[in-house]
């Protein structure tokens, strides 16, 4: 295995890249309106205890990645197939951050660009990122990540005068049923997604962090997702917030006298940027693994073309986008990050037992 | 069109090369033009516009036949 390291800080920031990434432009939460506050409290605790699953699963078997758990517990036959599901996977929601980035770049920035050409461009640097290797894109996300909470910060402060508190009320108007679904969207879109992180979890140097940092990061996305939703609320009001397309940038616009629109594009070219590296390492690590491929960058270039192809491939426009990841997603992404994730668990956790029972 | 070409061929004369001269395994090679030429067959229908049943469609009739999703 690759001997590259990473420090629990690294991690910390990587994982709050991952799941800031689209996040900053699509979140899930918002279709419960102005209860959303209380869907992102219910998604953040159901994907506190999805992320200790995974972490649990990577403490019962250290040293492994995803793949190689997978053909621990299930056999090699199962195992494979399993494996090249997740790669699917990984493929497939590095290609639909791919596209979140493009619609919105093309949508909001720069209009005249055609969205291959801006996704190209940005798939370029990522491949140069990941064929560095596990610790570069470690240090880049020290570097860059600290930026996201300083720039939500910055546009917080400058609408400060323009503020509607009561835009949260009446809660619960639409009923107990919307905000439930809605927090089941935020715990697939965003949280569910980390399982992507069992293919890094190996190169932690301190595994006794691994559960504290996974902890503290899921803390810190959902404050800063709550803080993010009550600047918006607050300032567009329940309805606008729910209609507008990319709320945060609306948001953004109506500064009087100053852009901060660019910082929006920073935001997502860092979390979009991590995301991205951390599916596609995953899924290059993964397929070099299944076939014994001694190291993963002889695929990145390869995997990472298949993305940006499938990026544009995979939706016809961006309301196709929107509806997919509100009404398809959640339920596609229940088998790879509940029931296969739950049943490695119950596996290791059998596993662990077995050898105390034969002493006895 | 002829953009998707020059790109696709700048990638592998930038790849291919470099795998001949490590003397890679057939594994590599396979996977590495498997993944390129589906890239560029998908690339160049979309260029076409006859843009093919996109994997979202596909995901989505398989839940729909299942009754997941309505």
């Amino acid at each position: 295995m690759e001997k590259a390291r990473i420090s629990s800080i690294q991690l910390f920031l990587l994982i709050i890249g991952f799941l800031y990434g689209s996040t900053v432009i699509i979140n899930p939460a918002l279709s419960a309106k102005n209860d959303a506050w209380l869907a992102i409290l219910l998604g953040g605790v159901g994907g506190a205890l999805l992320i200790g699953v995974y972490a649990s699963i990577a403490l019962l078997n250290p040293s492994k990645t995803l793949v190689e758990i997978l053909m621990d517990r299930f056999g090699k036959l199962i195992g494979n197939a399993v494996s090249i599901l997740y790669i699917w996977y990984f493929i497939h929601i590095a290609s639909l951050v791919f596209r979140n980035f493009g619609e919105f770049i093309t949508t909001m920035t720069f209009p005249e660009t055609p969205m291959a050409v801006v996704i190209g461009i940005f798939a370029v640097l990522l491949v140069y990122g990941i064929n560095s290797g596990i610790e570069v894109m470690g240090r880049t996300s020290e570097l860059f990540v600290p930026f996201i909470p300083v720039t939500a910060l910055i546009i917080s402060l400058s609408l400060i005068t323009t503020r509607d508190f009561t835009a949260f009320l009446p809660m619960l108007e639409n009923g107990m049923a919307l905000v439930l679904n809605a927090a089941f969207s935020f715990i697939t879109f965003p949280f569910g997604e980390t399982i992507a992180f069992l293919m890094l979890f190996p190169h932690l140097n301190k595994k006794e962090n691994l559960k504290k940092v996974a902890a503290l990061s899921v803390l810190f996305i959902v404050v800063l997702c709550l803080f993010i939703f009550i600047r918006n609320i607050s300032v567009l009001g329940s309805d606008l917030m729910y209609r507008a397309i990319f709320t945060p940038h609306l948001t953004s616009l109506l500064i009087p006298g100053l852009n901060v629109e660019p910082l929006i594009d920073i935001n997502l070219l860092i979390g979009g940027g991590t995301k991205i590296s951390v599916c596609i390492y995953a899924a290059a690590k993964a397929l070099s693994q299944v076939l014994g491929i001694s190291d993963y960058r002889k695929l990145t270039t390869a995997i990472t073309t298949f993305c940006v192809v499938l990026s544009i491939w995979v939706y016809e426009n961006v309301l196709e986008m929107f509806s997919w990841a509100e009404k398809v997603w959640p339920y596609y992404s229940i088998p790879f990050q509940m029931v296969i994730p739950l049943i490695l668990l119950f596996l290791s956790l059998k596993k662990r037992a077995e050898p105390s029972k034969s002493r006895e | 069109m002829v953009i998707i070409l020059a790109v696709f061929i700048i990638l592998a004369l930038y790849d291919l090369p470099r795998f001949i001269r490590k003397k890679e395994p057939v594994k590599v090679f396979v996977v590495y033009v498997f993944l390129m030429a589906a890239s560029l067959a998908v690339s160049l229908l979309l260029a076409a516009g006859k843009r093919p049943a996109s994997p979202a469609r596909w995901i989505e009739w398989i839940l729909k036949m299942i009754g997941v999703v309505k």
